[in-house]
This record gives structure tokens, C-alpha cells and sequence, in this order.
């Protein structure tokens, strides 16, 4: 079975985030590019899925990223993916979902796969509207929200997260998932892994080699930033000892008083 | 595009206060669009739910309980939803921001080949330009988007965002045909809930929100509960509380689980980290208790009580029973 799993290289989380207002797209000079983390999750449900098939079974990650990027891919490779694939170009960037479901579709088809594994959402733009648009792209069912997938005979059943419980729901590949946190812990890339990661090959894409039959990136866009401003600021917060219970219960009962909350 | 279309997400007709806010806000953008205002309601229960939606300002309500709805994940939604969106012409496509929602908004947007827009609490309209208004990046922005090139755009919506007013009574039911030669393949084998009841956290005015501070499962019972009660809201929290599995992770708060607006937000025994800043930094009033002083929370709070859940939430809840029964 062929697994791709789709990654994004986003900015350090754990960085500040700014806009720039002239471009109207995020800061990303002086900040670290590293893989989105919940990718990483995503590549450690496809290596457990790898294990429990054994045999051929491969995995192989895949980006649309700035060329500059490539080598972030390699932690990917570490943790024991395959090996992976860079969907990069000029012409891609101000992508917006549309364009970067669209494009990544076109790649995914040229790579070929089985399975593909997304990860729930970019730690950056956040909406988590990829994988659905993909699944959609790729003419394939869309298992989004998996906490756990089972494969057994080239059929999946998975069960995923809804917004009030769970749902147990089986289907054929070829197939994309998109997975939660709850697929497990993401392991550390080994030594050897490490090593090893040096050797395997990360090959590239252009959109020259999609033939796509939309323009894309921020003249394909269907949407643009119109306005960037700025949230309304919240005030310091008051902070106040409580050396009891009473006391504290009653500094707060005269604000949610004050502000007719009760 | 003119038109509006709203996205009604239910479970079996029963469905949340953010329904209607789409319902209220889809007549206001489809008046100064010059188009029609639709609302789309699919699967078991849609009847019963299409004719409450008749007391909000639509045009026309398109429902079906075809049960491929409830059988099958996700694409009869999608293949319905592009019917009336053919159907109806150029529209904004309006979806809850929920999980279910981001879902088929993804879905939708692509197979329209539409722009999509997130987690939007806003419009301008300027001319024909649809602006959707959206907090960025953690709310350290406020982008406002406009959709190009497209007959379409598709919206997810912050519940609470809005504000849902009856009236303007009179939308048409109408019934839709079944897309022909679809067959379905993803089986929906178990659907199990395991916060039903509860108020929807992302509709409840207010949110009783508890973190590691908490120690277990218990004081979310007979701590945090009987406080959200007495205020008329809900029980959120962190995702430590629901990996230590001391609550369902329906009742997760943040980058990995819901986004909320609430007027009130008590923060029990929680850090701040920044992913769960992120779904709940634009409530209303935020209070912090928390024994630590330094905690992160403090930076987007109004008010930080410096003390101990244990003993300042049950003073309160004290407080807040009594002035109800005064
Ligand atoms: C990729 C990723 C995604 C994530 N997504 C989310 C998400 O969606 N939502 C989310 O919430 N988290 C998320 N997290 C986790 C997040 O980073 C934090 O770890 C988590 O929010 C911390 O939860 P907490 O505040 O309950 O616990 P802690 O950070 O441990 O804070 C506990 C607080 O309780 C206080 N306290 C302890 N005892 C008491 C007492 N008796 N009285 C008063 N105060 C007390 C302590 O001073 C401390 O400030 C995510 C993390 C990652 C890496
Ligand atoms: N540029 C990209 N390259 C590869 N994968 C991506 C890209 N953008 C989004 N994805 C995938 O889609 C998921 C959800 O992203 P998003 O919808 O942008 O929040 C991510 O976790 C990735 O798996």
C-alpha cells in the first residue's frame, strides 16, 4: 500500500506572529520554518499504519512549500517515512485554500497513492478546509477527524471525532484521512533514523509538470486580503489576592454585578 | 453573487441557537446583495426543523429526509447542498464554524470551485464585494477577505457571532430531488454521543472552564458544574483536562477543539497556553482563578483572582444562587 502524507512547513508556533501590512501575508523572515505539528501527527499515524501492514507498504511525504523549505522535509524522512516529494514554484505562492487543495490534488495524482494522510490543520492559517477540498479534488472518500484507522483487506474503518462524540465509519481506498492528536504521540526521529534520512530522495514537482487547468496562486486566488487591522485591545487585567474563598468569590461577584452578567 | 444560502447542521432536527443567527444574518446580506435567501436543511428530522426555520426572514427553505443523509458520511450533504447552490445561482454559501461545518465548507468550496473564508464574525459588503471579517493568527488580526474570481463563496461562521431575531415569517418548504447516480461508500457504522443534552459550548453565554488545576474528573462535577449552572452556561475545558480523560473531548476549548465567543469566560486552574487562547480570548468578560499570579492567562484576562478553585467556586456559586433567589 502507497501512503502519502501531506505536511506543511509553517512558522515556529511557539514564535510571535505578526502580519506584515504591506504584503498582507505573515512575517516569516528571522522566524524558524518547521513542520506543522499536527502533521507530525499525521506522519505517526501513517508509520503505524505502515507497521501493522508490513510487506511493501511505503510512505512518502509530500509538501507545497518555497523551495527554500526542502530540508525541514528531512525530519519527516527521520521519523521513518520513505521518502518525499516537494511540490514547489513561484506560481504558487498567495495561494489560498482553493488553489492550495487544487495544485496539491494535481501533484498527489502524479505521485500516486493509496492512502493520504492529512493532518487536521495548519498551525498558521488554520482552517482546516484542505483536507475536505482535497478529498474532493482527488474524487475520493474523505474520513476527516480520525482518532484511529484500521486497514485490513484495502478497506478502511476508522473512527472520528465529531463535535458532540464519536463516529465508527468503514470504506474502500484509495482514500484520504485526516487525522487528531488522538492518533498518539508523535515518535523521535532515532540516530539511526537520522542517518538514514541523509540518503533517502526528495524529489520536486513544478506546476509546469500538473498540467492544471486553472490559474493559481495570487492571480488564481479566490479569495484576497482585503484589510488588515488590528484586534480592539483588552485592558490589564486586574489582579487580586485572594486570601479565602469569600474573598475571592466576591471580587468576582461585583464585577459580573457591574457588568450585568447576573 | 447575490444570493445566501445557509448550511441549517442538526442532528435529527434538533439544532443550535447559530442556525438562526445564520438564518437572521442571511436575510441582511441577501437584501443589500439584491438576492434570495435560502436555507438547506438534509437528513432525519429536516422536516420538523425546516418548519421552525419558517419563522426567520427566508425566502425559501429546501429540505429532504433522505436517510443516504444519516447512513453516509458527509457527500449527500455535499451533493445536495450543490444542487440548491446550482439551483439558487452565484451565492454566499453560509456554514457554521463547527467541526462538522469546517467539513463541508472544504467540501463544498471545492467542488464549487469556490473561495472559502474562516471563522468569520463579520461582513462588508461594499458594492458587489463580499468582505468577510475574520480574527487572524491567534487574534493578534482582524483580516478582512474579500472573495474573487468565483460565482461562489463559502463561509464558515463563528456561532455567537450574530445575533438571531424571528420575523419576516412566510419562507416557501420546498422539497429536493435526489441527485441521480450517486452511490455512496463511506458507512457511517456507530454514531455515539457522548455529550448530548448539554448545551452547545459554543452557543452557552457563559463558559465555566476548567485545566489541569482541577486535579480530576470530579471537580468538573461538583465544582465547575453546579457554578455554570447557577449562570445559566456551560462546562469547558483545556486540553489537559480531556487528555487525562477527566472530560469528553467535546468539551475541549482551543486551537484543537472549539472556538468560542461567550459574554462571560471563568478560566478555573488554567495556564493560558496559547492554544487555547486562541478559541476563547474574543468571550465577552474573562476571570482567572489561579494560584499562580504569573500564570499566562493573566496577559488577556480582565480580572485574575490570585487563589484556590477549590475554595474560591463554591463561594461563588454560593453568591450567584443567592442573588438569583433574592
Ligand atoms: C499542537 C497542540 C495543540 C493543542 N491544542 C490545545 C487546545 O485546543 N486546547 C487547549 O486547551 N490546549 C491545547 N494544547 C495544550 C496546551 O499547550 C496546554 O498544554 C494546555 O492548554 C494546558 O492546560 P491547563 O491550563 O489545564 O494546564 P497547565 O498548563 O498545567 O495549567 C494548570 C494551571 O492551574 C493552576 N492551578 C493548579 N492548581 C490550582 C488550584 N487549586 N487553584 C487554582 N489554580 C490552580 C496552575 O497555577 C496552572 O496555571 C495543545 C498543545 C499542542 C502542542
Ligand atoms: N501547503 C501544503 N502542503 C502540504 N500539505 C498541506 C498544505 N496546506 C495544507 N496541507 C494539509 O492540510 C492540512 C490542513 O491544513 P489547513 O486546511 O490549511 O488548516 C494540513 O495539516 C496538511 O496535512
Amino acid at each position: 500500500m502507497k501512503i502519502v502524507v501531506t505536511v506543511k512547513l509553517v512558522p515556529d508556533p511557539n514564535a510571535e506572529k505578526k502580519l506584515d501590512a504591506g504584503s498582507k501575508r505573515l512575517v516569516r523572515t528571522g522566524v524558524e520554518t518547521v513542520l506543522n505539528p499536527y502533521d507530525e501527527y499525521a506522519i505517526e499515524g501513517a508509520l503505524k499504519i505502515k507497521e501493522s501492514l508490513g510487506g511493501d507498504t511505503t510512505v512518502t511525504i509530500f509538501s507545497m512549500a518555497p523551495a527554500a523549505s526542502k530540508e525541514v522535509l528531512r525530519k519527516a524522512l527521520a521519523m521513518g517515512a520513505d521518502d518525499a516529494v516537494l511540490l514547489t514554484d513561484p506560481g504558487l505562492e498567495g495561494s489560498d485554500v482553493w488553489g492550495t487543495a487544487y495544485a496539491m490534488a494535481q501533484g498527489l495524482k502524479k505521485v500516486g497513492f493509496d492512502l493520504v494522510i492529512c493532518g487536521g490543520l495548519a498551525d498558521d492559517g488554520s482552517t482546516g478546509g484542505v483536507p475536505g477540498a482535497l478529498a474532493e479534488y482527488l474524487g475520493v472518500p474523505g474520513f476527516t477527524n480520525c482518532r484511529h484507522v484500521d486497514v485490513a483487506d484495502g478497506k478502511l474503518k476508522v473512527q472520528r471525532e465529531t463535535d458532540s462524540g464519536y463516529q465508527v465509519v468503514s470504506g474502500p481506498t484509495p482514500a484520504l484521512v485526516s487525522v487528531t492528536m488522538a492518533v498518539g504521540e508523535p515518535r523521535y526521529a532515532s540516530l539511526k533514523g537520522i542517518m538514514g534520512a541523509k540518503k533517502k530522495t526528495i524529489a520536486t514537482l513544478s506546476v509546469a509538470d500538473l498540467g492544471l487547468s486553472h490559474a493559481v496562486g495570487s492571480e488564481g486566488a479566490k479569495t484576497e486580503v482585503a484589510v488588515i487591522g488590528a484586534p480592539p485591545v483588552r485592558e490589564k487585567a486586574r489582579v487580586v489576592e485572594a486570601p479565602d474563598g469569600a474573598t475571592g468569590a466576591r471580587i468576582i461577584f461585583d464585577l459580573l454585578k457591574e457588568k450585568k452578567l447576573v | 453573487m447575490r444570493n445566501v444560502i445557509v448550511f441549517a447542521e442538526h442532528k435529527g432536527g434538533q439544532t443550535r441557537k447559530v442556525t438562526f443567527e445564520l438564518a437572521t444574518e442571511a436575510r441582511a446580506l441577501a437584501d443589500t446583495l439584491g438576492g434570495r435567501a435560502h436555507a438547506v436543511v438534509l437528513g432525519r428530522g429536516a422536516s420538523g426543523l425546516a418548519e421552525r426555520l419558517k419563522a426567520y426572514p427566508l425566502d425559501a427553505i429546501h429540505a429532504t429526509e433522505d436517510s443516504d443523509v444519516d447512513t453516509f458520511m458527509i457527500d449527500p450533504v455535499i451533493d445536495y447542498l450543490e444542487a440548491v447552490a446550482h439551483d439558487a445561482g452565484p451565492s454566499l454559501i453560509l456554514v457554521p464554524n463547527t467541526m462538522y461545518g469546517r467539513d463541508v465548507a472544504g467540501r463544498i468550496a471545492a467542488r464549487l470551485d469556490a473561495g472559502l473564508a474562516a471563522d468569520v464574525t463579520q461582513f462588508s459588503i461594499d458594492g458587489g464585494t463580499v468582505g468577510c471579517v475574520a480574527p487572524k493568527l491567534g487574534g493578534v488580526a482582524i483580516t478582512t477577505c474579500n472573495f474573487k474570481n468565483t460565482d461562489y463563496g463559502v463561509v464558515t461562521v463563528r456561532p455567537n457571532a450574530f445575533s438571531a431575531q424571528a420575523g419576516g415569517a412566510g419562507a416557501e418548504i420546498v422539497s429536493i430531488e435526489k441527485p441521480p447516480g450517486k452511490a455512496y461508500t463511506m458507512k457511517i457504522e456507530e454514531d455515539v454521543e457522548e455529550a448530548s443534552g448539554e448545551m452547545g459550548l459554543e452557543e452557552a453565554p457563559v463558559i465555566v472552564s476548567g485545566g489541569r488545576g482541577l486535579g480530576g474528573p470530579e471537580p468538573f462535577e461538583t465544582l465547575l458544574k453546579p457554578l455554570a449552572d447557577a449562570l445559566g452556561g456551560a462546562v469547558g475545558a483545556t486540553r489537559a483536562a480531556s487528555d487525562a480523560g477527566w472530560v469528553p473531548y467535546s468539551l475541549q476549548i482551543g486551537q484543537t477543539g472549539k472556538t468560542v465567543s461567550p459574554q462571560l469566560y471563568i478560566a478555573c486552574g488554567i495556564s493560558g497556553a496559547i492554544q487555547h487562547k486562541v478559541g476563547m480570548r474574543t468571550a465577552g468578560t474573562i476571570v482567572a482563578i489561579n494560584k499562580d499570579a504569573a500564570a499566562p492567562i493573566v496577559e488577556f484576562s480582565d480580572l485574575m483572582v490570585v487563589g484556590d478553585v477549590f475554595q474560591v467556586v463554591p463561594e461563588l456559586t454560593r453568591l450567584v444562587k443567592e442573588s438569583a433567589s433574592a
